[in-house]
């Protein structure tokens, strides 16, 4: 790979990309999307390397959240604050929903959930995004560099790791 | 009249008869039917009933209305027969027989016309030739009366759904806290997914008078009473209000009130001497007395030299009767639907009578409610209150209990239970417990109780808590002045307290006890949680949190960022310290890791508070030490890294405590925690337990043979409160055994489904029948719906789930009710 490594953040904050930034072991090429428009619009304009989504987005505007809202008031029995509040909290996945048709194929994603406890419901959202990776809680930021850059390195035929292998807590 | 006289005009000429006079029609018409002439055919006594309208056009008389009434009731025309010897009652009332008069109270009571009956009752018995007639038109005159009494009675207000329970206590933890535009906006949302609860209006006027705004706190008092008249702290509240009014009105319903309020509770004198106070101020000194010499009867002789002089003066000036007082009109609140309520509202005619048989005739008729109803919580809390007034405290207990198993969400039985409990010796703990449930059911009383009870304990810091609670929820309350003085006496104490620990063995022993205390003391979460399951729901979006903010965040950073400041480069250990800075004490926006940790701790703290539960995370709890630790290490860092941050030197202490909290969030167990949840929390769908339920069904509605449950599909375990869980199944299978005349068919399919975008696991669970009735999903959703399917509803919507209905899953089913409920992620396959 002869550019640095890129990596699209797709958080509400800057905590992650500032974390990435700072304490990464090797260089990378952080793109940070705010909300949905902002990732679709990145990844329209340029290529990434793999994807890491944050999943709490408690600091977007509703408006700006992915996920059909109107759906979910429905499904809340008409209660739009508790809908608002679970887009919110659980944004990362509606995210991974809406942009799966426009990623770039075979390209890692990192969703900052630990799915440690919950292996069924990871190989459900595989179905979704094969390449779907958990952030176990307590991984560190280079173990969670590490593995996407295995990754793509076996994406691109350097690593006979196998697909879609979690981060593996230290 | 006019009307009238022209109908009967158009029928004489439909008749087509010539006016005669009205005499000799009559004669006419008597022969037709003349005694000793044999039983008159259909056709004569049609004729002299016609006969006998048109004499009463030409000539209305009371007699012409009893013969015609006569002629009517042998053709069995009842409708007619009544109309005329009311007619005849009214104008000429002397002219009924007794058995006129049975007729036409027979009649009223069919219409429910209870006035009407008891009218004619006592006319008859006025009337009556013998003793035993007269005795027994009496007894129906009573029965009547209670009748009508009852029919005055307003039924009780409907159960709140969980959401609007939900609302208030958020809005009561607001009020506690101080946040009162919070605490406003929950109780709105209470109140408008519950109008008329009576238990929202009531923080409402709490939080009013707090704010002094007092037409919305006498309003709000008023809703109250509305849906239940006998809430002292309403009672209490209003009628300090109203006393401070300038009117006079005000002040003659505040004494009315005051002396409500006296009556409902006993054990409170201080409500009478507030009585006797405000009718002396009024210048009524017999009633002023009469309150007075009830309160000096109650209290010690402390309290009753204190009101000496006052009984004094009163004494000297009474010179009149006592006088009544006539309560407050109320306002209507939305009833409770069911079968039970008329046989309620007779029990309550009869318990207000309060003697013997009425009593027992109220029980009679409120296990006949308990029959037809057996959700109807009213029926058995009242019977509970006649046991009471009997003195069998133990068949009253039963009857509380009853209460509480059909309507758990009812404040007032919990408080009646419990001041049961309390007043019998060697059942004080079981009183504290009920007291304890009742402050989760909403009760303003048991903040009081409870704090006594831990004054009686030694649990000072605890009392001021719950006085300081009750203060705020009831500023009005029976206990105010009382709870105004515990409070002061328990900061007093405690400024002594604080004052004795100058020796130094005491404060070691006392340091000691602490130390051990902190270590020992208190409850770890899963305890908690594990004794109260239904916190679960709160305490789940707490834990989200913290595991995504503090363990996820510090775990990916804390690492790291002790292997760069130990890096030679100035530089980058510059950064490194301003990062943690910024991501540990917040900054751009965030709030930093340990304020998201203090945060969260705090919030489990004081739901663990509200079940009088004190949690101890950062020492006992193997789950949350850890946390705690790394925060209390990471805590004292904010100046050194500040210092780093500035010239890039990391002293070796600074790094040494980042890998010591390193290493205890990486220790920290976020999945521990949410399991810890789902273990005290969920249900697991069991074809037994099911069974089970279905089988305690049949045997309320006397069905036998029970029909046996057909399953297929896996046992799963959802994520909802095994009693929610119950209620749910208790109202699907009450329904589909209602829905059919037949033996029933009964299925249950269960299957795991997943969240299509967020991948989490929802139990989708069918019960089918075969009973031909209609159901839509529209019938089984929200409040509009039937009081089952409301409840089923509600309970689903609180866990997040949901019910419709479906083609049926099977053959041999007609339709299936759908439900949906998150479920615990299945175990992976070792």
């Amino acid at each position: 790979m002869t550019r640095p490594f890129a990596i699209l953040v797709v958080e509400d904050g800057t905590e992650y990309t500032d974390a990435f930034r700072n304490l990464a072991a090797t260089p990378l090429e952080l793109v940070r999307a705010s909300d949905l428009e902002e990732a679709r619009r990145v990844l329209a304009g340029r290529a990434v390397d793999a994807v890491f989504l944050d999943v709490v987005f408690d600091r977007t505007a509703p408006g700006k959240l992915a996920g059909d809202r109107e759906e979910l008031i429905r499904r809340f029995g008409g209660d739009r604050p508790r809908a608002e509040r679970h887009l919110a909290e659980n944004q990362g996945f509606y995210l991974l929903a809406e942009l799966a048709p426009v990623l770039p194929t075979g390209i890692p994603v990192v969703l900052a959930y630990d799915f440690s406890a919950e292996p069924g419901r990871l190989a459900a959202l595989r179905k979704t995004w094969e390449r779907l990776v958990g952030l176990p809680d307590g991984t560190p930021v280079t173990q969670v560099l590490d593995s996407l850059l295995a990754e793509v390195r076996r994406q691109s035929g350097d690593d006979p790791a196998e697909p879609g292998g979690k981060i593996p807590k230290r | 009249m006019i009307a009238a006289t022209a109908g009967a005009l158009v029928l004489l000429a439909a008749l087509g008869d010539c006016p005669e006079d009205a005499a000799t029609l009559a004669a006419e018409a008597d022969s037709l039917v003349a005694a000793g002439v044999p039983r008159p055919d259909t056709a004569s006594l049609d004729r002299a009933r016609r006969l006998y309208r048109r004499a009463r056009v030409l000539a209305p008389s009371p007699a012409y209305s009893l013969r015609a009434a006569d002629l009517a009731c042998a053709a069995g025309d009842e409708e007619e027969c009544g109309d005329l010897l009311s007619e005849a009652a009214e104008t000429s009332p002397g002219s009924l027989s007794t058995s006129d008069r049975l007729v036409l109270a027979r009649r009223a009571e069919s219409r429910r016309a209870w006035r009407h009956a008891i009218v004619q009752y006592r006319a008859l018995k006025s009337s009556a030739p013998d003793v035993s007639l007269a005795s027994w038109a009496d007894a129906q005159v009573r029965r009547l009366e209670i009748e009508e009494e009852a029919q005055a009675i307003p039924a009780p207000a409907a159960v709140p759904p969980p959401e609007a329970r939900l609302a208030l206590a958020e809005a009561r933890r607001a009020l506690a806290a101080g946040d009162l535009p919070k605490a406003r906006e929950r109780v709105g949302i209470a109140q408008r997914l519950a109008p008329g609860y009576p238990e929202a209006a009531l923080v409402l006027a709490g939080l009013e008078t707090r704010e002094g705004r007092v037409p919305e706190a006498i309003r709000a008092y008023r809703e109250t009473l509305a849906a239940d008249p006998n809430r002292v702290e309403a009672l209490v509240g209003l009628a300090n209000l109203l006393w401070d009014e300038p009117d006079r009105a005000a002040k003659e319903e505040a004494l009315s009130l005051t002396d409500r309020a006296a009556a409902s509770r006993p054990d409170a004198p201080s409500l009478l001497r507030t009585a006797a106070l405000r009718w002396a101020e009024w210048g009524d000194a017999p009633n002023a007395l009469s309150r007075l010499d009830a309160y000096r009867r109650r209290v010690g002789p402390e309290e009753k030299r204190t009101t000496d002089s006052l009984r004094e003066t009163l004494a000297r000036r009474v010179d009149a009767a006592l006088s009544g007082a006539v309560p407050p009109e109320e306002a209507e609140a939305p009833e409770l639907s069911s079968p039970a309520v008329d046989e309620w509202k007779v029990a309550q005619a009869y318990v207000r009578r309060g003697d013997a048989a009425s009593l027992a005739a109220a029980l009679d008729h409120l296990r006949e409610a308990e029959r037809r109803d057996p959700t109807f919580a009213p029926a058995p809390e009242l019977a509970g209150a006649v046991y009471e007034k009997q003195g069998d405290l133990s068949l009253a207990q039963k009857a509380y209990e009853r209460a509480i198993a059909a309507d758990p969400a009812r404040a007032a039985t919990y408080d009646r239970l419990a001041f049961l409990l309390a007043r019998q010796p060697g059942k004080e703990t079981e009183a504290v417990e009920a007291w304890r449930r009742a402050e989760q059911a909403g009760s303003s009383e048991a903040p009081f109780a409870l704090a006594e009870s831990a004054v009686r304990e030694g649990r000072r810091g605890d009392a001021l808590a719950l006085y300081r609670r009750y203060l705020a929820e009831s500023p009005g309350g029976v206990h105010t002045e009382e709870v105004t003085r515990s409070i002061a006496r328990l900061e007093s104490r405690q400024r002594q307290g604080r004052g004795a620990l100058g020796a130094a063995a005491a404060a070691f022993l006392l340091a000691a006890a602490f130390l051990a205390f902190r270590r020992f003391g208190g409850r770890t979460f899963a305890e908690w949680i594990r004794a109260n399951p239904a916190r679960a729901r709160e305490a789940r979006p707490v834990v989200g949190r913290l595991r995504h903010e503090v363990v996820k965040h510090g775990g990916l950073l804390l690492a790291d960022a002790t292997k760069r400041l130990s890096e030679p480069d100035a530089e980058a250990r510059g950064r490194t310290a301003a990062l943690l800075q910024s991501r540990l004490f917040g900054g751009s926006g965030a709030r930093g890791l340990l304020a998201e940790s203090a945060d969260a701790f705090e919030r489990l703290r004081v739901l663990a508070r509200e079940d009088g539960v004190r949690l101890n995370l950062e020492r006992k709890d193997p789950l949350f030490s850890p946390i705690a630790g790394g925060c209390a290490i990471l805590r004292r860092l904010e100046r050194p890294l500040s210092r780093i941050a500035e010239d890039g030197d990391a002293d070796p202490g600074t790094v040494s405590r980042l890998e010591r909290a390193a290493d205890l969030f990486g220790s920290a167990s976020g999945a521990g925690i949410s399991r810890a949840l789902d273990d005290a929390s969920s249900t697991i769908v069991r074809r037994s337990d099911l069974q089970g339920i279905l089988e305690a069904i049949c045997a309320e509605k006397g069905l036998d043979p029970c029909p046996a449950l057909e399953w297929k599909g896996p046992e799963l375990a959802v994520r909802i409160h095994r009693a929610d869980w119950e209620t749910i199944w208790r109202n699907l299978f009450g329904n589909a055994l209602d829905a059919s005349s037949r033996e029933v068919r009964l299925g249950v399919f269960s299957e795991l489904r997943r969240d299509a975008v967020t991948g989490a696991p929802v139990a989708r669970i069918v019960l089918a029948d075969d009973a031909a009735r209609p159901l839509t999903s529209d019938m089984i959703r929200g409040r509009g719906a039937d009081r089952g399917w409301g409840i089923v509803a509600d309970l689903l919507r609180r866990s997040d789930g949901s019910a419709d209905v479906s083609p049926a899953p099977a053959a041999g089913f007609a339709k299936g009710v759908v439900l949906e409920v998150p479920a615990v992620e299945p175990e992976a396959p070792a």
